[in-house]
């Protein structure tokens, strides 16, 4: 019931700031707490960095931003654990796309001094980087559809922002325009269909998908289709334009850590990218997934909710220290890619 | 040793949840709130998870989880009635049965399932939940202990003592002798909902006579000089029945129970100031005898009797004890708080610390949630609902106070809401207790309830010797007392038997008719600074431009709806009713300014009447 957001002109939506809040969950509920700047953090973040620290700055949805797990067990705050010189500012915003990512760097985070960016993409973003609509749940209205900024690439070849200011008002179905639904992102394909499964639950949900062999985004089957090519237009122009090294990681939906579904094109198109790239590394994490017994991959997601673990964000904590220890000078004098 | 600990009531009425460090109070709040439906008695999963949020604590960070009753002993209680009334018990058996082994037996389980820890789980018994909410919280290191409810497992009436960190009960009446049960009995004969309509009926006995009192103590109940009584209950249907009474309590009071929202007669008034006076009976030898038994010379009560507030008012004014403290939650949502702050102290020997100011303890029962500024515009601006932020504290107020003296019905929610069935001006809806109409208006356009009931005062602490006969705080609106008589208007009724209720309502008794009851009494909340500044500040305004440092004060909410909670809530209500201006904290709404909707009446039937 607790209202998390409130609009932003530019972004789409920031967490209400000064935020504290325990919100419900199969897991027993999880703490939140949203700081100054509008972001799920422990700490105020402020512009110049701390004595000592290498600075991240840490950007992508609801898997980094953390739903369904308090702030200390999140994969960016388990990173500082580890390595405890690093300082991790974590801009993850639940809903968004990488599109919205990119502007979170741009309107905000890069104003921070920082020694790295990092850029989770939860490989379904390739859909909300398409979409100018996410259909949403709110206290207020019920299920409503929220207006969001979004990218096209202009006869030029450059990205063209649209929707800014982004429309504020909640849209109910009927309200949508007709012409504008097929760019609504409902959170995956079949709505329908994975309402029904949903209901029956988690058990069947599974099994289903084991049958199915459902590939949940085929929309990295073609290079040149409309959604990776502005995925990969996005990525590119931020990258070119940080001034700092950055590491795109790959997070990958649960299908492809179970091995219910292919991986192989995704991986496929993100390595199409890495010649593209002068001070940024791709790190693709399912190696560190697989190491773990296929039979305990399923405790990496809750039983209904496809959120990560304490246990999931554990383990890429872990994979991206590694990155950072072998690839970054991570001490407080900056760093290069490698 | 730090305890934190988390208390739950539930699976009866108004289930809620309560959460103490070391016995201090830093949360509670009722499942209603949350969940919309009113007295809702489902487990408090949205209370508890409030309460771990205002702690800002993870689940396995408590020490204790503690349920406000025992289930054994209210299982051993519903057997041995059942078995007492078989075979005519069986209707009954299968409602009690089900409750009981559905759903209280098996708390623990809820208690895990919603918080998925191994956390320990207590039981304490619910009149000790009860006794512990009324003297923790009050400001006395010593006390005399009185809990009326209509049962918890066996009690239905305790008297206890409490000195420092000790309770002890010291005498009981049991089921079926319930004080709350018969008033509970009445309140279902003339046609209001049990557990919800008994305020109801409190406020429509001032229209009548008891002329039934002698019959209900002829025939109903008998009462001892100490106050224990018995029920003869050859005319109560609740040991057999899911009925509160039976057909020879009809043929008593002459004919069948009135049905729900048909016109209230002669007889229903008239029964209700009866059993208000019976009841008053009742309280005040029990008080008599409580300050013999105990010797002390303060009194702390609660259970759901305790929030008859005339009885209180009487136990004040007949100075029966030097010193009066109710718990505001006195229902079965404060066995939730009690149940924490008893096992703080008993089993987590946490050790008492009193208000420095010689005031309670319970923070002015702002125990709720807040919702920040910064909420509130998040909410407005998504909307684009227009309003003002003042966030000038005095300019605030004084566009509050000068709306109030223009006559115009405000509803307001600013700070941490109520704790208890009570609106004390986190969650209220004020208006101008000089205008003889604003209590006609205030029920039938806002309220959408019925004419009859009043509404209260809200004073300024310092200024309540000014308008009404009380010697004491009443910072919970639980004391009743008269206005004073100078400023009373004389009034001859010609027709004593008028059944009109809006005609009577409407005549001018006061020079603050408002809040001027039938029989020139008044439900009083004193409003101190330190409670609630923000409020106080509005009233203060408010006496400024009109002289009186009082205003209306009602509950945030129409018939049937819970009281507000979150800003969504408080525009809805805003705009279903003809309220004129809305304060969400600093944000102020007028209803002029707002985006037409369409006139939709269907939500009327969105809340069950109570």
């Amino acid at each position: 019931m607790t209202t998390l957001f409130q609009y932003h002109p530019i972004i789409g939506n920031l967490f209400i700031p000064n935020l504290k809040a325990r919100i419900e969950h199969e897991s027993g509920g999880y703490l939140v707490r949203v700081n100054e700047a509008g972001f799920r953090s422990e700490r105020e973040f402020v512009k110049e960095k701390s004595e000592g620290k290498f600075r991240v700055l840490l950007f992508g949805d609801s898997f980094t931003a953390g739903d369904g797990v308090s702030n200390k067990y999140r994969y960016g705050d388990v990173l500082e654990k580890i390595l405890p010189d690093v300082e991790v500012y974590n801009f993850g915003l639940p809903g968004t796309g990488t599109d919205q990512h990119y502007l979170v760097y741009r309107e905000i985070a890069k104003e921070y001094e920082h020694d790295l960016v990092i850029i989770a993409v939860q490989v379904e973003n390739i859909r909300r980087v398409a979409a100018r609509y996410r259909l949403t749940q709110t206290s207020e209205d019920g299920e409503v559809f929220l207006a969001k900024p979004y990218f096209e690439i202009d006869s030029a070849g450059n990205l063209e922002l649209n929707n800014i200011p982004v429309p504020k008002e909640p849209l109910k179905t009927e309200d949508l325009p007709e012409a504008e639904k097929s760019f609504v992102d409902q959170g995956g394909r079949m709505l329908w269909l994975r309402r029904i499964v949903g209901k029956m639950g988690g058990s069947v949900k599974d099994l289903a998908q084991q049958i199915s062999n459902y590939q949940p985004l085929p929309e990295y089957d073609d290079s040149t289709g409309r959604e990776w090519t502005l995925m990969r237009k996005i990525l590119l122009q931020w990258t070119d334009e940080a001034e700092k090294p950055c590491v795109i990681m790959t997070i990958p939906l649960y299908h492809y850590v179970e091995e219910t579904a292919s991986p192989e094109n995704y991986i496929a198109r993100f390595e199409e990218l890495i010649p593209c790239f002068s001070n940024t590394i791709l790190h693709n994490p399912l190696s560190d997934y697989y190491a773990v017994p296929k039979k305990d991959r399923r405790a990496l997601r809750f039983e209904t909710d496809i959120h990560p673990t304490p246990k999931h964000h554990e383990l890429l904590a872990e994979s991206l220290a590694q990155v950072i220890r072998q690839k970054f000078n991570s001490n407080a004098q900056g760093a290069s890619a490698e | 040793m730090s305890a934190l600990i988390l208390g739950i009531s539930g699976f009866y009425h108004d289930s809620a949840a309560a959460i103490v460090r070391d016995g201090e109070i830093i949360a509670a709040a009722q499942e209603e709130r949350f969940s919309r439906k009113k007295h809702d008695p489902r487990f408090p999963r949205k209370a508890i998870n409030y309460c771990l949020s205002e702690a800002f604590v993870e689940a396995d960070e408590l020490d204790a989880v503690v349920f406000y009753d025992h289930p054994l002993l209210t299982l051993d209680r519903v057997l041995k009635t059942v078995i007492a009334t078989a075979p005519d018990s069986e209707e009954q058996w299968i409602k009690a049965g089900r409750s009981i082994l559905g759903t209280k037996l098996f708390v623990e389980k809820y208690i895990r399932d919603a918080l998925k820890t191994d956390v320990k789980v207590y039981f304490t018994e619910h009149h000790a939940s009860h006794a512990a909410s009324a003297f923790y919280p009050s400001p006395f290191e010593e006390a005399a202990i009185l809990t009326l409810d209509g049962v918890g497992e066996w009690a239905t009436t305790t008297l206890g003592i409490g000195e420092g960190e000790n309770i002890r009960l010291l005498k009981e009446i049991n089921f079926p002798h319930s004080l709350g049960l018969l008033y509970s009995a009445f309140t279902y004969f003339c046609g209001f909902k049990v557990n919800s309509g008994e305020y109801k009926l409190m406020g429509l006995a001032p229209y009548g006579k008891p002329v039934y009192a002698d019959l209900i103590r002829e025939k109903l109940i008998q009462i001892k000089p100490d106050g224990s009584f018995r029920l003869n209950l050859e005319y109560f249907g609740y040991l057999d029945t899911d009925r509160m009474t039976n057909k020879n309590f009809a043929a008593l009071f002459g004919g069948e129970a009135r049905n729900p929202e048909t016109k209230i007669t002669r007889r229903e008034m008239d029964l209700a100031a009866s059993i208000q006076q019976v009841t008053e009976e009742v309280v005040l030898k029990t008080a008599n005898h409580l300050r013999e038994l105990t010797g002390k010379k303060n009194l702390v009560m609660a259970g759901g009797v305790a929030l008859n507030c005339v009885a209180n008012g009487l136990i004040e004014r007949e100075k029966i004890f030097e010193n009066i403290w109710i718990q505001p939650a006195a229902g079965d949502a404060g066995g939730a708080l009690g149940a924490a702050l008893l096992t703080a102290y008993r089993k987590f020997g946490a050790r008492r610390k009193y208000n420095p100011t010689g005031r309670d303890t319970q923070k002015g029962s702002y125990l709720g949630i807040k919702f920040s500024s910064a909420e509130v515009r998040a909410f407005l601006d998504r909307h684009s609902y227009p309003y003002r932020q003042i966030t000038d504290k005095k300019l605030w107020a004084e566009t509050i106070g000068t709306a109030l003296a223009d006559g115009k019905v405000v509803g307001l929610l600013c700070g941490r809401m109520e704790f208890g069935p009570r609106a004390l001006g986190a969650r209220s809806i004020l208006g101008n207790p000089l205008r003889a109409e604003t209590q006609s208006v205030m029920n039938l356009k806002i309220k959408y309830r019925e004419s009859f009931r009043p509404f209260a005062p809200s004073v300024l602490v310092e200024k309540c010797k000014d308008y009404f006969d009380l010697n004491s705080e009443s910072p919970y609106m639980l004391l009743v007392a008269p206005v004073l008589e100078c400023r009373r208007n004389s009034i001859t009724d010609s027709n004593t038997e008028n059944e009109n209720l809006l005609e009577i309502v409407n005549r001018t008794r006061s020079d603050i008719p408002a809040v001027t009851h039938v029989d020139y009494s008044a439900r009083i909340q004193t409003v101190h600074a330190d409670d609630n500044p923000e409020y106080y500040s509005i009233i203060e305004a408010f006496e400024k431009l009109t002289g009186y440092g009082v205003v209306v004060n009602t509950s945030f909410n129409v018939r049937g709806e819970p009281i507000v909670c979150t800003p969504q809530d408080a525009y809805r209500c805003f705009m279903r009713t003809e309220m004129d201006l809305l304060v969400l904290e600093d944000c102020i709404l007028e209803k002029t300014n707002q985006p037409q909707t369409e006139k939709d009446e269907s939500w009327k039937s969105e809340f069950e009447l109570d």
